[in-house]
Parts: C-alpha cells; structure tokens; sequence
C-alpha cells in the first residue's frame, strides 16, 4: 500500500516566468507533492513502458498554471488553478468549497507560468506517488499471544492504554492455561490516505498488487520444477 | 487529565506573526532583540551624543583632553629668542550620516543605507569633519573645519540612517524587520567590534605575581595596580611595586614606554605633602599597626635621596626627566612640565591634585596590607574585578589618537621647517600648506582597523593585544549572528597561558557569564557569552548627588588620621575617588540608605539623585579577606543585572563588584528571612540567549549543553529573510524549516519562530540494522523526498573586467555577446545578449556563465562557471561611477543541498550524527498506529552521554504533537515531586498511548512485531553545515608533484589523503606487505630505472645513440671519469630523459650503457620510487655515491 500502489503526480514542472518568492526547485518539489485523484490510474501507462519518446497522453496528464498579480496586496495561488487535460486528474479537494493547496502567494508585479507533467508512478521511486498517508496494522490488541513483552514500572494496564481495535476481540482470562499453538488470525488494518484514492479503493488495489506479486512468484516456482518450459526462459542470466 | 503547576504554555502564535509579516508595524515586535546589541549601540552613540545635560558627548570630552601644541619659529632673539609662537588645536569633530558621494549627482535622496552597501561591497562611512585652530602669538585664533575622511558607521547607531526605523521602513529598506545593528558594513562583510575583559576601572587591586619578583633586583612579587579611566574613557594603568628596601615605585607606560618613578616623589609633587603629612595618609586611623608604620617610615628615609623637599622642587625634578618625552611647549618650565605630567599620566581618572594624593596613599595602604597578609591579594580573573572594554569607548579611542597622532605629525613638519628656517608663521599660505602636507584622513585609518581587527597604536592604548579586534558577524543562522555580540573575550594574551586559572567558571559571573556557553577547546573559558539578561552599562553618570548624599548620611570627608586611633575605619570611594571615611556600622547603614535611595528612582519613574546602574559595593571587615571599604561604582562598561528587591518588589540592578557581598536567593525555597535581600527573577538568567534555547536543559549533563551551544551555531538554518538584498560570499538556507513543538518560553521573546533552525522529526530509538551504530542516524527516505532537511548555499561571485585594467586606460573589455557567438545555443541557454547570465539558468562546472567583448582582439570570450551545480539566483549590476560603462557584476548562485549520506544532523542536546543510510519507507519499521520514523538513532547514544533532555522532549513533543498545542520546555519547571516524565506521561496517556512513550513496532522488512518495545517521540532535528559535498576527497590517479612525481595533497587540487607513518606502522604490524606496496609504491611515485650491477648505480647507466656511442666511449676513455663533465648539463638531461623509456628520439635507436664502467653488460631494470632517484641525485650532487647491490 506504502509503496506499490500507482497513482498520478507532477513529475515534470517547466518554468516559463517565475518571478515569485519561491524558488523555482523549492516550487517544483511543492507541485509534486499535490495529491492528484488517481481512481483511473489503471487507465494510464507508465511512461517506461509507452511507445511515447517524451510523454503523451497515453502515460501522462499536462497542468497549466499561468498568474499575474499587478494588484495591490497578495495573490495567493491555490492548486485548483492548475488547469488539468484531463478532467479524472485534477488536485485533490476536502469539499466544494475547498480551494485547494496554497501554492505559493505572488505579489505585485510577480508572475509565475509554469506547464507541469503527471505521470503515473509508484512510492518505491518517490514518495509523492504515495497514496496513503498511514497505515495501521495490529494484531492480538489484548497480548492474549504473548508475542509482546510490555515493559512497565508499576503496571501494564496503566501504562499501556488499550487500542480501538481491543473492542473487536476478547481478553483471555489470564487464568486460563496458555495455549502455545494459537495463531493470530485477524489483522487490524488503519488506512489512511492522502486523497488520491478512497481508502476502499487503495486496499482493493493493494490486495491486487499482492496477487500479482503471488501469481508472479507462484508462476516462477512452477517453472522452477518443470525444466521444460524453464529453457524457453533461461536466457543464461542469472536469475536476480 | 491531571496538570502540574506549570506556567501556561507558549503558543505558536502563527496566525499573529503571518499578520505582522504582511503587515509590518512601527514598533519593534521583539524588544529582547533590540536589547542584545545595546552595549555596542550606546557606547557608540555616547562618541557622538550628550547623555545628559551636563554630560557632553565623548568626543568632545575626548578632543578638550588633547593637549594644545605649541611651537616657536625660533626667529626671535634675546629675551624672546624662541621668536613668534603658535598654538594649534583641534575640536568639535562630527560626524555626519552616511551619504552618497558628490560625484554621484543624479539621486535626490542623498542618504546611503546599510543595505547598498552590502550589495555593492563597499563599507557604510559617514563623513567626519573636525575644526582645526590655530593661534599666532596673540593674534585672534583662526578656525577653518577640515575633513578627516569617512568613518565606519555602526549600523542602527545615532549616525545611521536606519535609526530608529520601525519594521515597516527597515523592510522598505531591505533590512531585517528586527534588524538590531550594532554591527559595521566593511567591504560588503558585517563586522564586530568584540567585547572585551577589562580590569575594573578606577579600584586598587593588591596583586602577587612571581614575575613581578623577576623585574629586577630588589622587586618583590607584591604590587599594586590601579587602571584609571579618563573622562574620555581612554585608561591609563599604573603599578606600585613593593621592593625589599622598603621603597615604592610607580610603574606607568608612556607611549609603551615604561617608567618607574618613586611613589614618594609623585606623592610629594601631587599636594606638596610634608614627611608628617605623608606619613598620617597612609597611616590613617591604623596608628598602632606597627608593620605600615615601618614601611611608611623606611619609604620616607629612602626619599631623603632625592634630595626634594617641596612641591615645586618635586615637580621640577620630574618635569627635567620628562620634558622630551611629554612633548611639552619649549617655553614651559620644569614645574609646568611636571604638573602636565601628573594631570596626563598619574591617577588620571581624579581631576583635583588632593584627591589623587588621597587614592595613592589608599593605594600604599593596600599594597602594604596585601604584603602584611592583612587582606588578601585580589584575583583579577573574577568577574567581580572586571569590566569591558565597550566597542564604541574602543573606537573613540583610536580616533582620539589619530587626531593626536595628526596634530604631531604636523609639529614635526614644522619643526622640520624650522630647522630648515623655512617657517614662516605670518603666512596664512604656509601654514595651510604645512596643515594639509600631513595626511588628514582619520576615516581610513578605522576602516584599516575595522576590517582587520589590527590596531596600529603609537600608544598602545593601555591595551593587552593589537589584533584580534573585530571579527566578522557571520549569518551563519540566526544563534550564531546573536551571538556575535554577547561573545566577550577574556584577551589574545590568555590563549597563550600555560595556566588554566583564566579559564576556570568562577561563582562571581553568577548570572553575568552563562556557564554553559563557551566553546570547547583551545578558546574554552576564555571566550565566553553574556548572559541574557547581563548589561553592560554605557552612560557616565552625575554624580554630585551621590556625593551630597553621602556626607549627609554620615562619611565623614578626607582621610582618617593616626589622631582618630581607630584602627577599623572604612574609607568611602565613589569611582576610585575618596569621598571620605566612616565606621563599619555606619557604612553598612550607608549601604542600605542608599540602596533605598536607588530604588526610589525606579519606583518614581523620575530622573533619581541615585543612578539605577550604582553599585554599593560594602566589603566588611574579615579575616584577610578582601580590604574592607565601601566602593561605590558608577561608571560605563560595567556589568549589571536585574534581580528583584523582595522588600519592596521592586527590580534592582546589581552589579558583579557588589554581588558577592550581596545576599541573592534563587529559588523561593532559598530565601532565608532576615538575610535575603533580594532573589532572581527567573534562575534561567543565568544562561546566555543561546543556551536558553535549549529546551529541557536542566535534565542533560552539562557538557552536552555546551556541544549544542556550539552545534546550534552551525546549525544550516534560517539566518535572514532578505535573501534577495544580500551577498554574501556563502549563505545557507534551511528550506523547510520547522518551528519546534517543543521550546523554552525564551523563543517567544528573541523572535526564534521567525528564524527556524531545524524540523521536527519522529525519531525512534533502536538498534535497527547496522547502519545506525556508532552515532549514525538513518533517514527515513520518504521523508527525505517529502523535504527533511532539504537545504540551500547561496554563493555570490564578483566579477569584474576591470580588474587587471589601469586607471586611466581605455575600457577593452564589454559584457556582451559578439557577432561570433550569437545564436549559439549552447551558450545562448545561459547567457543573454548583453551578456550576462540568465536568471533562472542550470550552471555547472564548465557550462557558459558570462560573456564578453575584447576590443583588442575583436572577439567574445565565454567564460566558464566553476564549481558545483546550481542555478543562476540573480545578477547585480555594480556601479562604478555614475556614467561609466558597466564593468563590474555579482552573480548570486543558488546550491541545491538535498540531505546525503554523509551529511551531519543532531538534535538539539549535543547528540550530533550522521546519515549513513536513506531507507525507504516500506524498510522502516513502524507502530501499531502506521507511524514511520522519520529518524532512527541507537540506544547506545544515551547510556554514557546521559542526555535526559532528550528523551523529555521526545516525549513532550510526541505528547504536543498529538494534542496540538505547542509544548513549553523552558528548564528548571521540574523537581522530585513533579517530575517532567508524569507530566507528559499523562498527557500521552490521555492521547491513548503509552505513559512512558514507548510504542511496540514491526519490522518494516518482515513485519514482525519487534520482541521489544520501541520508545518512539517527537525530536527537533537540526542539519549541520558540515555536508559531505563540501568534504570528500576521491583520488584514483591524478595530479602529481613534479619534482617527487608523488600524489599531491589538497582537495581542491584532486590530491589524496596522506597514509602517514602512524599508518604505515599500523600496516607492517598487520603484516599487511602487499598492501603496503600497493599505497606507498605503486599508487604513489613507482617508477622503472636501469641499475649497473658492477658498479650499483642508478645514475650512471645512460642510453646513447646506437651508432655514435662507440665512438663516444672511445674518447671518454682517455678522460676517464670526467665523462660527466663532457657531456652538457641540457645533454645529460636530454640523455637521461630518454633513458627513463628507451625510445627513439630523432636521432635514431638509442642503447645503454653504463658511464663508469663503460659496460652495457650488466645493466638491468629495476622498481624504484621515483624520490629515490631524486636522492641520488642530491647525494651526487654533494660528491656522495649510492650503490644499489642488485642480485
């Protein structure tokens, strides 16, 4: 979920006038790290695999933003006046009312025009592609495994607060005898995301990811034991 | 939630501070700020500016005591033979507010600013004028003003043009919204004038020295010492050596010259004393103290030598001896030479004769005191005997001097004229002449001393040290520039000393010198910062009130006498003068009254007959303790402090003299009735600004404190927001800077949020892979690429075309694209047509930077950026005069400074580290609630370092962080009973988490839950200045040595590290031979060389051409071994040269053979290190042979 779960981000920022305060890779990295929604992700290439030699349509989405302030007073710049190609990749908004991410603030006489590139990438390479902000995961809340030693000066249920997931479950009787084959079964999972992709939607991703890295594995252990189909592949490299 | 008696905290404040950013007002935010550079402002502004009504500006107290000259033309003849006379002077200097020069004529604001200064990188002077006059006999003085050049001007002071500016006009003028001056503009480079330690004026100290023994024969190690301060607060330091005879002598330097002269002599000169009178001064009530009744008696039998009985006698013998060296009137007499002398050199800080006899006979009595044991001799390293020596008192000096040094410089030209009788006094045209022949310009002579710190003193200026002066105010962050001007430097001569005495933390700076914020190393206790709430003061006082108060309350005037019989009568001194004399139970009640008196002025409001700075010094009597007395001290230069009076509430400075006898509780808990009389006002005044900023200090062991007193000053910060209007030759910039969750009160009142130094980060602390032993940290990767630490240099380089251009020369040379080079791309993508680089533009190494037009060869030369990567961040286009051709540009380049492995971080508790790993995001481990570190540290940097501190703030920020507000880390709010960890612990709690911080945490890389639990907070992080970038040396083969052919050394010149002997001895124990070779042979200055087996030389084997070397051979033998001298010396090289290879050189196949066995037999090649042919060779060349017995 952390890192493989593709989504959209500005990748490429080119600079036609900027005369603001910011400096132009200070103002780069900034629109890199706006949230773009990325439900239709799957519907884009990346760019390393599309017949494109710079980018197109296919792999990438183009934003124009193009502002100058000869007013008195500041001129804030929100990220919904970035002008997307693409109505599905647009900055992410809290609300209908929501303006977005400031970008920067221009004063008068400033100007910034700027033409930016999103490509569809995963968080491995950087972490702007990432679609959550956090994720959660717990198993056992009541140490019923005793897979944790809680460390404690006086006493383990004042020091250590419950979590939220302890609802789910019930408190072995501390009593009862200690059954050492128990295996945890249920997995709390806390998804948190950025705006990019519902939360729903990131796990179902996530999950998916997963079953293609399994299929993938699964598929090369089987061509591990039948050698037959092994020397179509082998091309004697060893295999990393 | 339960929450401990703890101040409320302090807010972030964000949404205040943004709407004064947009909206700057007129009066300063930060008044603490403005507060920092007040020593250096006011003693500046006292040069120019009366403080009082009847205390005159210091430059006119300065220039009234600059004797007149007076010269004769030695025309005359008979009873006039000296002939006419003139008398010349000089006074009312001024000096005007910096202003653009005459020749600039097309500005209608006249007024310079500090600002265009830095920019253009010239230096911020005003002018200053002084009036010369001079008198002819008793003709009417003749007065004309005269320049003396420009003179540095201290920024924010009464000459600046930024005074009292608001932040609203300081921002019109590209200044800081607090910009608090106190600093010069030289050359574009903000400098300093340091604050340095001074003895206590104007107080006798009783000294032992053993150098003082070594002086000569019959000097003892005892002395008394007296640094008395002229109005003008220029000093003049006397010694009083006790010798074995029983005499005294005076020593006092006079243009650093020293001079000896005999106490009774000048007692004698002083008032015209008799034996008797004498006698009873010294004595004073101590009638039956048989010990000072032998001394005074052995003093006045040894001056029955002199033979000088009455004053005039006294004064005419010292006038003889000093009439050259005082540069006296030619028509003074002997007795007008030595009144000069005693009114310029001896007890200098007294005007009337009476009072200055009184000081010395106080002066006798305690040296013979320290000698008797009776008191003890005084340590003139605790900040209770000093003072400092203020910048601007410094700087009036020097131009005190300069004048003087003008004024004499003009006697000996006239004096040369005379002897030339080429004078001619009645001719206005001559003397105009004679005045302006020496050069006048005083502005210069400053500039030279404020941009090197050296100070060029015929007189010394009764100071230790001539350079070291003035230091540059680096803006490095925002703590270092600070503290700049609250370092004070004990002296250059201490760094020298053996001894450690200087340097040792003494109880007397309590709440003066922060203990904890001084460097370690060499400069360790010698350079040290005042504490934040310390004030130097800076105005001369009235004092004439005191006076009156004092008689009033029972000091009884003038000295006691042996009549009184009392032994145990207190002498009373108000700035080393002596007021009188009174019993010890009425002085302590004079104490007392006149601490009330003092608080009245501030309770009042009003002007108080009692200055709030005066220190009531009361030295009781003891046992061979300090000499008793009551020492009253109002001078500048001081050190002062506010605790608060507990009878009356009320705030009441003290001063470091009279705060050992004071009675000071700290806390509540320390207050003792009937004893006590006053307390701190906060026990964080102690420490300096920038050690306050250390949030939970109280809970670290010292040592880590002073590390990050040290470490925040190098801290890549925030250090202004006026990027744009600066350049500096290196400035660092945190992008992403955060202000801490996590902060002591302090930053609130200094303005740090404006000035981030750092971010905060999630730091867990554990063992996690090997990549975090030995103080590395590893950096989460994603937060890295989310901006962590992400940083700026911005570089500035001058360039000027006219730099190797004569003055006069026609201009060959124009910024500017040619015909030849237009519609290049590859340069046009940098520069623009005019030639000049484009804002905005990717430089490096090699890529076009500017171009320009030769005239005199008719094309355009691109010239080639040097250096690392970057963009071009603005180009300024200096002026050199108004009209004149654009020759000179600073081009402002902008580093990208991502954090790299290797880059150095720590947090705010001395625990630096350094990246040696980004993990990415998935790697790191996280909690059960999806939180990542962004930092990880080892354990083991704790156990032995003991940095408690840290462990509070992570608690307390992870707590702040998880309830939003912002956390208040101000030490000393703790104790036993409430502890900091409940504190927070509950707080943590009630957020759901554990009370002790702790969290359990999977493996980021087979998410399996961690055995233990992890203590996981919130920690301030800071990037250091040290970067790898700036650092790492990579050598595989490169430039070599010509003469050695060895690696060279240097990281600029792509040298490499040298492996040493240490490290060679290292290896050969290892055993590790292979090795060895590879580093000291063949990576270094292997070379082959032929070697003659018969006779082992390495020299001697030379290849000659094949054909013609027989026939050489045959006539080299019958000259035997002078074959070497047959050959030339440019032969022998050329021969050698192609030996080393073998190949043909033009004149076809060459061979070998062997000069002194004229064999090619038994030649043969061998590995040698070049430095080793190099060595035979010098050892040839001194007739020594080296034979090689090669196998």
């Amino acid at each position: 979920m952390i890192a493989e779960v593709p989504t959209m981000a500005i990748d490429l920022v080119e600079f036609h006038e900027n005369t603001s305060m910011l400096v132009d890779e200070y103002l780069a990295h900034r629109l890199g790290m706006i949230p773009l929604t990325s439900h239709k992700v799957d519907d884009f290439k990346f760019t390393r695999d599309c017949t494109c030699t710079d980018y197109c349509k296919e792999c990438s989405v183009e934003f124009n933003l193009h502002v100058k302030w000869n007013e008195e007073g500041t001129r804030t710049v929100y990220s919904t006046e970035l002008i997307s190609s693409n109505k599905d990749v647009v900055p992410v908004l809290d609300s209908d009312q929501d303006r977005g991410i400031i970008l920067l603030k221009l004063r008068k006489g400033q100007e910034i025009h700027i033409h930016c590139i999103a490509k569809k990438g995963v968080a491995k390479e950087h972490a702007k592609w990432s679609p959550c902000a956090a994720v959660g995961f717990e198993y056992d809340p009541h140490n019923n495994l005793r897979h944790l030693t809680y460390w404690f000066e006086k006493s383990i249920k004042d020091e250590w607060p419950l979590s939220k997931n302890a609802d789910e479950e019930m408190e072995n009787d501390p009593d009862a005898p200690f059954d050492f084959t128990a295996e945890p079964t249920t997995f709390y999972f806390n998804v948190e995301t950025v705006g990019s992709l519902h939360p729903q939607n990131l796990v179902d991703m996530a999950t998916r990811e997963l079953q293609g890295k399994l299929g993938a594995l699964q598929l090369a252990l089987e061509e591990d034991q039948n050698p037959v189909s092994n020397a179509n592949m082998d091309d004697g490299e060893p295999w990393v | 939630m339960e929450v401990a008696a703890v101040a409320q905290p302090s807010g972030f404040r964000t949404l205040e501070r943004q709407a004064k950013a947009v909206n700057p007002g007129q009066k300063h935010e930060y008044p603490h700020v403005q507060g920092l550079t007040e020593p250096h402002i006011q003693s500046f502004n006292s040069i120019w500016e009366r403080a009082g009504p009847r205390t005159p500006a210091l430059i006119d107290v300065a220039m009234s005591l600059v004797d007149k000259q007076t010269m004769f033309d030695h025309k005359g003849d008979g009873d006039k033979h000296l002939g006419n006379k003139i008398v010349f002077w000089m006074d009312t200097l001024r000096l005007e507010h910096p202003s653009l020069s005459a020749r600039e004529t097309k500005s209608t604001n006249r007024l310079m600013y500090p600002s265009e200064c830095r920019q253009r990188g010239i230096s911020y002077r005003g002018r200053l004028t002084g009036m010369l006059h001079y008198q002819v006999n008793d003709n009417p003085v003749v007065s004309e003003e005269r320049v003396l050049g420009q003179l540095p001007v201290m920024v924010r002071s009464n000459r600046c043009t930024l005074q009292n500016m608001g932040p609203a006009e300081l921002i019109r003028h590209h200044e800081e919204a607090e910009e608090m001056g106190g600093y010069f503009v030289i050359n574009g480079n903000e400098r300093v004038i340091r604050l340095l330690v001074a003895t206590r004026r104007n107080h006798v100290l009783g000294l032992q020295r053993p150098s003082y023994g070594n002086r000569g024969p019959g000097f003892t190690p005892y002395a008394a010492q007296i640094r008395c301060v002229r109005r003008d607060q220029t000093s003049q330091t006397m010694t009083m050596h006790y010798l074995t005879t029983g005499r005294l002598v005076l020593r006092f330097a006079l243009r650093k010259q020293e001079y000896l002269v005999p106490v009774s002599l000048l007692m004698r000169a002083l008032v015209g004393a008799s034996d008797r009178e004498i006698f009873e001064a010294i004595v004073g009530g101590d009638a039956e103290n048989i010990f000072v009744r032998d001394r005074v008696e052995l003093l006045l039998r040894a001056a029955k030598e002199y033979a000088v009985f009455t004053q005039d006698q006294a004064l005419a013998y010292l006038g003889d001896k000093f009439r050259v060296v005082m540069y006296a009137p030619e028509d003074a007499t002997n007795i007008e030479i030595g009144r000069i002398l005693l009114r310029r050199m001896v007890m200098v800080h007294l005007d009337t004769d009476r009072d200055k006899f009184n000081m010395m006979a106080h002066m006798v009595r305690k040296l013979y005191a320290v000698v008797s044991g009776e008191c003890q001799e005084d340590n003139p390293d605790t900040q209770q005997l000093q003072e400092v020596y203020m910048p601007g008192h410094l700087y009036l000096a020097i131009i005190k001097e300069k004048v003087e040094d003008y004024l004499l410089g003009v006697r000996a030209e006239i004096n040369k004229d005379v002897r030339a009788e080429k004078v001619d006094l009645y001719n206005t045209r001559y003397l105009a002449r004679v005045f302006s022949r020496v050069v006048s310009d005083i502005g210069i002579r400053l500039q030279y001393f404020m941009a090197t710190g050296n100070l060029v003193s015929k007189s010394g200026l009764d100071m230790q040290q001539v350079s070291g002066y003035t230091v540059v105010a680096e803006k490095l962050n925002y703590l270092r520039f600070i503290s700049h001007f609250r370092c004070i430097h004990r002296g250059a001569f201490f760094t020298e000393l053996k001894t450690t005495g200087v340097r040792k933390l003494l109880p007397e700076g309590w709440g003066f010198m922060c203990p904890v914020h001084t460097p370690d190393g060499s400069p360790c206790g010698l350079l040290n910062h005042l504490a934040h709430k310390c004030r130097l003061t800076t105005i001369v006082e009235e004092t004439a009130a005191v006076d009156a108060a004092l008689v009033r309350l029972g000091v009884h005037p003038g000295l006691p006498t042996p009549a009184q019989r009392d032994p145990h009568l207190l002498t009373v001194q108000l700035d080393g003068r002596i007021v009188g004399y009174c019993s010890q139970s009425v002085a302590a009640r004079i104490a007392d009254a006149l601490r009330m008196l003092k608080l009245d002025g501030t309770r009042s409001k009003k002007q108080s007959a009692i200055p709030f700075s005066m220190e009531i010094g009361f030295v009781p009597r003891s046992h061979g303790g300090q000499l008793p007395g009551l020492y009253l001290f109002t001078t500048p230069a001081r050190f002062i402090r506010p605790v608060t009076h507990l009878a009356t509430r009320l705030v009441d400075h003290v001063g470091s003299f009279e705060q050992v006898y004071m009675d000071i509780a700290c806390l509540d808990a320390d207050v003792r009735p009937g004893v006590t009389t006053h307390q701190e006002v906060l026990p964080t005044h102690i420490l300096s600004a920038v050690a306050n900023f250390t949030p939970f200090c109280d809970f670290n062991q010292s040592p880590r404190n002073m590390y990050q007193c040290q470490m925040g000053k190098q801290t890549m910060g925030t250090p202004m927001h006026t990027y744009a209007y600066r350049t500096d030759n290196k400035l660092y910039r945190l992008q992403t800077g955060q202000t801490p969750i996590c902060r002591p009160r302090i930053y609130d009142d200094y303005g740090v949020d404006g000035y981030p130094n750092g971010a905060n980060a999630v730091v867990a602390v554990i063992s996690y892979t090997g990549y975090d032993m030995e103080d590395a940290m590893i950096l989460n990767k994603s937060a890295h690429e989310r901006g962590f630490g992400y940083g700026t240099i911005y570089k500035t380089e001058y360039i000027d075309l006219g730099k190797h251009r004569k003055p006069g020369d026609p201009v060959t040379l124009h910024f500017g694209l040619g015909p030849d080079s237009i519609g290049d791309e590859s340069i046009m993508d940098n520069i623009d047509i005019d030639g000049l680089p484009l804002p905005g533009a990717r430089v490096e190494e090699g890529s076009p930077l500017y171009a320009a037009i030769d005239d005199v060869r008719g094309r355009t030369k691109v010239h080639k950026y040097k250096g690392e990567p970057g963009y071009v961040d603005g180009v300024r286009l200096l002026a050199g005069g108004i009209d004149d051709e654009l020759q000179a540009i600073a081009v402002t380049f902008r580093i990208p400074r991502s954090p790299i492995i290797g880059d150095k971080f720590s947090s705010r508790h001395g625990q630096k580290g350094v990246c040696s790993q980004k993990f990415p995001a998935t790697d790191m481990p996280f909690t059960e609630t999806g939180m990542q570190p962004d930092v990880i540290i080892n354990p083991h940097a704790f156990p032995s370092r003991m940095t408690i501190g840290m462990f509070v703030e992570s608690i307390a920020a992870k707590a702040g962080a998880l309830h939003g507000v912002c956390q208040d880390a101000t030490p000393f709010q703790f104790d036993e009973t409430n502890t900091a960890a409940d504190y927070f612990g509950e707080q943590l709690r009630a957020a759901g988490y554990n009370y002790h911080g702790n969290e359990p945490m999977y493996s980021g890389v087979t998410g399996q839950e961690m055995r233990a639990d992890i203590y996981i907070g919130v920690v301030y992080y800071q990037r250091l200045r040290h970067m790898v970038s700036d650092k790492y040396q990579v050598r595989t083969t490169g430039a070599v040595n010509p003469l050695t052919l060895q690696p060279v050394k240097g990281r600029k010149r792509g040298g490499g590290i040298r492996l040493g002997e240490m490290e060679r001895d290292a290896l050969i124990a290892h055993g590790a031979a292979y090795f060895l070779q590879d580093r000291l042979m063949n990576c270094s200055d292997y070379s082959l060389a032929y070697v003659c087996r018969t006779c082992g030389s390495i020299l001697a084997p030379i290849a000659v051409p094949a054909t013609s070397h027989v026939v050489d051979l045959d006539r080299s033998a019958s000259s035997g071994l002078s074959t070497m001298s047959a050959l030339s010396p440019a032969e022998t090289s050329a021969v050698m040269a192609a030996a080393g290879s073998s190949v043909h050189v033009g004149r076809g196949p060459l061979d070998l053979s062997c000069r002194l066995c004229r064999s090619a037999d038994d030649i043969t090649m061998v590995a040698l290190p070049f430095v080793f042919r190099y060595l035979a060779t010098e050892l040839m060349s001194m007739n020594m042979k080296v034979k090689l017995d090669v196998k």
